[in-house]
């Protein structure tokens, strides 16, 4: 075993970083926390998304940690609306850009709390009155900008500040609100799920709706390694295991109709996914009658989903949740 | 400076890689390159997933060329080798290991099919002169090796033909077209070859040791250890090294329609395999124990267990854990043998004995008894250097002790277990050590790395995939000489290359690239200076240690700061 010092310069990083065979929308330097599966998610977002593209950002981590004033992450027109309204600035973009005749595409960014909660009412606005604008909500199940409380897309039995568990409350009493069939019941062209966990399939999905002109919505399950409670190092490692637990289903909509799912090879119980996150902790009591209750009140819900989207895997396929990530050598698997 | 924007409000130019990130940093991802467990189980010193990651990569020349920078005789290794590679290999603990054996294979034979040159240039003319005696696997690689350090060398053998115990290897396992292209290849590298040359009669060591500058022993264990049976032999006794020349030399056996084949190493199971084929009724009885695949152990035959296990399946009969207690002699032809189950027992001092067990003799009735119980050097010319042992001791690196400008190697130094990859690990391994010797240098001592544990792997990333096995000839067709594995093809080359984890190495998948969610995974357009296609921005890394987590070959550690 040897380690191998790199011996460059900072001057031929400097020319290195300029010459990245990708594009790359937010640069380095940004304050996002170590490990932070959003400022990844929305990197991706817009390698995939290419330059030509304009954003309406709501309120959350993503505005604050990219654009600590006076500077900026973005190498892209970016704007930064309020934390309610982020539909209708996109919508507005969009109606301007229109009259401009310009093709370029708007892009609306926020988190669950400005998506699932507060900005809920402007997107809704937004889909209905058809706008050419794809919608990317980066769900890291809670407002973690403020200080973790819990929004409506914290899962159930998780704990947030708001959500303490305690004598009367195993964490949050309630579910995690079902937003992509709410979304598609807009009847929009197209809604998706994915995860930072598959890349391949998060740029596939944002390559798609960016190609659909109209209303398009993608929900990307990004890990919050202090709002969850874990090493910022495992933040690709829990994603992945929300989605092979069958706790976050990985679907695609089409006018309310599923067009798609990644298949689970083989479905991995719940307590692997939950066991590494302290925001669960208080489930692995014992003791605690409520606690065993919960997991497989949680179990159930996975089941439920691998049941309802139809997940099970049949063998080995190549875009399953066991082969969606697989490498090769000379980097030939990140489409 | 500052740009007006509107009124009452202004904003400084920049982005925010003005903002160093790797301030808060408290540990770093660094490229660890580790040994990957088939390079360090290989007798030959072969990194092997170095080569198959060429083999990978389209560049099947390359590969070769990196493979014999180690080990000049891949066709003949590829094929008798009983592959410690494989047994390694970390996929073994994921689905299959790969089948480097056969890769290793498919390269030779396709460097003999298209002719590819050895990586050596010719030496300078006033370069010092070395002597390798034996043109076998140890002689044969020690003076490759000799010669790519700059060196000249001359090799002799007492045969009219370079090869050694190569040709004692029947060609159903090692075709011998394939020994003479690959040593007759090895050989126009530069190599002088003085067949016919008897240390001894022809040469004497002081000699030769004043008129070069080194000389590499590698005659082999030509010589079979005597064997009777409480002072008892037949009148018609061949041994079973004598039998597999004979066959080899003139495809002859001597008259008989049983034989019963004692001991357990390759040679017996060799002689074994040729009598079956020649349709005598073949047993072998050995002390020790078939192997069991899943359950090694020291009391285990010596043979390959592959060879074993086609032994088995061509109908030689193998009495384990049985000994010869007496010969049955009609006058003084055989007419069968006693054999008697025995174990490996400790005493009361807990040393392991032989213990027979009365009560469970029984008769084999065999016209032949042939001894395959171990071999050693004939000492013809070097007695001075065995006085009172049957093997050369030598140094790690090959040199006789107590004699200077002595090396050697191969089947005649202590502690060999006679196989061919280990003579030319052997070769290689002097051939530095006398090349470092000749410049007056001195080498570091041999540590043996610590191979990468499967656990150190991301599997994850890496999808089960099926083994390509060498396709063998039906056991009822396995009657003649011909080979009965056959290589694989190109295609089926290729997919075991990919099949590769490449363990403790950089695999280029960017992985680490995609995944940094703080873009401080720079991807280099020419191999970096470490050895990956990837730097590290230290000036935004903030630690986050996530790469390393999903390194799928764990090429990536954390250092603290």
């Amino acid at each position: 075993m040897s380690t191998d010092k790199q011996t460059i310069t900072t001057d031929s990083l400097v020319k290195l970083r300029k010459n990245q065979p990708r594009f790359e929308g937010i640069e380095s330097g940004h304050r996002a926390c170590l490990g932070c599966g959003e400022a990844l998610a929305a990197r991706l977002v817009t390698e995939a998304a290419g330059p030509d593209v304009m954003i309406a950002n709501a309120t959350g981590c993503l505005e604050i940690f990219t654009t600590p004033w006076p500077e900026s992450a973005w190498r892209l027109p970016w704007m930064h609306s309020l934390f309610e309204n982020t539909g209708a600035i996109a919508a507005g973009m969009e109606a301007a850009l229109k009259a401009q005749g310009k093709p370029t595409k708007v892009l609306a960014f926020g988190g669950d709390g400005g998506t699932f909660d507060i900005g809920f009412q402007a997107l809704s606005g937004m889909l209905e009155r058809g706008h050419n604008v794809l919608y990317v909500c980066f769900d890291n199940e809670a407002y973690m900008n403020t200080g973790i409380q819990r929004s409506s897309s914290t899962p159930h039995a998780a704990m947030t500040t708001t959500s303490p568990p305690g004598s009367d409350r195993m964490g949050k009493r309630h579910l995690k609100k079902d937003i992509l069939s709410i979304v598609a019941a807009h009847h929009i062209p197209y809604a998706a799920t994915t995860s930072v966990a598959y890349p391949s399939d998060l740029r596939k999905k944002i390559r798609r709706a960016m190609e659909i002109e109209g209303p398009t919505f993608i929900q990307i399950h990004s890990p919050c390694p202090l709002g969850w409670g874990h090493d910022g190092e495992y933040s690709i490692k829990v994603a992945r295991l929300a989605v092979q637990t069958g706790l976050f289903p990985i679907i695609e909509l089409e006018r309310q109709e599923m067009i798609g799912s990644m298949p689970i090879r083989h479905p991995r119980p719940v307590t692997d996914y939950l066991g590494l996150q302290q925001r669960f902790r208080h489930l692995f009591n014992k003791d605690d009658a409520r606690a065993v209750e919960e997991l497989a009140h949680i179990q159930a819900l996975a089941d439920h989903n691998i049941k309802h989207y139809d997940l099970r895997g049949d063998g080995m396929d190549r875009l399953d949740s066991d082969g969606a990530d697989t490498v090769r050598r000379g980097g030939m698997r990140w489409a | 400076m500052t740009i007006k924007l509107t009124r009452g409000s202004y904003a400084l130019p920049g982005t925010t890689l003005g903002y160093k990130t790797g301030t808060w940093r408290t540990q770093r991802p660094e490229h660890r390159h580790s040994s990957a467990p088939c390079h360090t189980a290989c007798p030959a010193g072969e990194d092997p997933q170095a080569w198959l990651a060429l083999l990978d990569e389209g560049k099947p020349r390359e590969a070769w060329e990196l493979l014999v920078s180690v080990n000049p005789m891949p066709a003949i290794t590829g094929r008798v080798c009983p592959h410690p590679c494989e047994s390694g290999c970390n996929r073994g603990q994921y689905d299959e290991p790969l089948a480097i054996h056969s890769v290793e294979r498919f390269l030779g034979d396709e460097a003999i099919a298209k002719d590819w040159t050895y990586p050596v240039t010719a030496p300078p003319v006033q370069a010092p002169h070395v002597a390798v005696i034996g043109a076998g696997p140890a002689g044969l690689t020690a003076a490759y090796h000799l010669l790519r350090q700059g060196l000249q060398v001359t090799v002799f053998d007492k045969l009219a033909e370079a090869g050694g115990t190569l040709f004692t290897i029947p060609d159903y396992r090692m075709p011998r077209e394939i020994v003479r292209a690959e040593i007759g290849r090895l050989l126009a590298t530069g190599i002088v070859f003085k067949p016919n040359h008897e240390l001894g009669r022809d040469l004497h060591l002081r000699e030769l040791q004043q008129d070069y500058a080194a000389v590499f022993l590698a005659p082999g264990a030509m010589k079979s250890t005597e064997w009777n049976v409480d002072g008892v032999t037949p009148n018609d006794l061949h041994d079973g090294l004598h039998l597999l020349k004979r066959w080899s030399d003139v495809a002859s056996l001597p008259e008989m329609k049983s034989a019963a084949v004692i001991g357990g190493g390759n040679t017996a199971i060799d002689i074994a395999r040729i009598l079956k084929r020649n349709g005598v009724d073949t047993h072998i009885v050995i002390h020790s124990s078939l192997p069991d695949p899943d359950n090694p152990a020291a009391d285990d035959m010596r043979a390959i267990p592959r060879e074993i296990q086609q032994a088995l399946e061509e109908g030689v009969r193998i009495h384990d854990h049985h000994g010869v207690k007496r010969l049955i002699l009609r006058g003084e032809k055989l007419s069968g043998i006693e054999i008697v189950r025995m174990r490996k027992l400790p005493d009361n001092k807990g040393r392991l004995h032989r213990v027979a067990f009365e009560g469970t003799e029984s008769i084999l009735h065999v016209d032949q008894v042939i001894p395959a119980i171990g071999q050693k050097i004939d000492p013809t010319g070097m007695e001075r250097l065995l006085t009172g042992s049957s093997h050369f001791k030598v140094s790690e690196r090959g040199q006789l002790a107590g004699n200077g400008n002595l090396y050697a190697g191969g089947d005649a130094i202590e502690g060999n277990g006679g196989t061919v990859t280990e003579a030319v690990g052997n070769g290689r391994v002097a051939a530095e050590a006398i090349a470092a010797a000749l410049r007056q240098e001195k080498l570091p001592a041999i540590t043996a790395p610590e191979p990468i544990s499967f656990e150190s792997l991301n599997m994850e990333y890496f999808e089960p995939a099926r083994r390509e096995e060498q396709d063998i000839l039906p056991v009822q067709e396995r009657v003649g000489e011909a080979e009965i594995e056959h290589g694989l093809s190109p295609l089926q080359a290729a997919h075991e290359a990919n099949r590769c984890f490449a363990c403790g190495n950089c695999l280029r998948c960017d992985n680490c690239w995609t995944l940094c969610p703080d873009s401080a995974v720079l991807k280099t357009q020419e191999l970096a200076s470490d050895g990956s296609f990837y730097v590290f921005d230290y000036d935004y890394c903030k630690g986050c240690g996530l790469c390393a987590i999903e390194c799928p070959t764990g090429y990536i550690a954390i250092a603290s700061e």
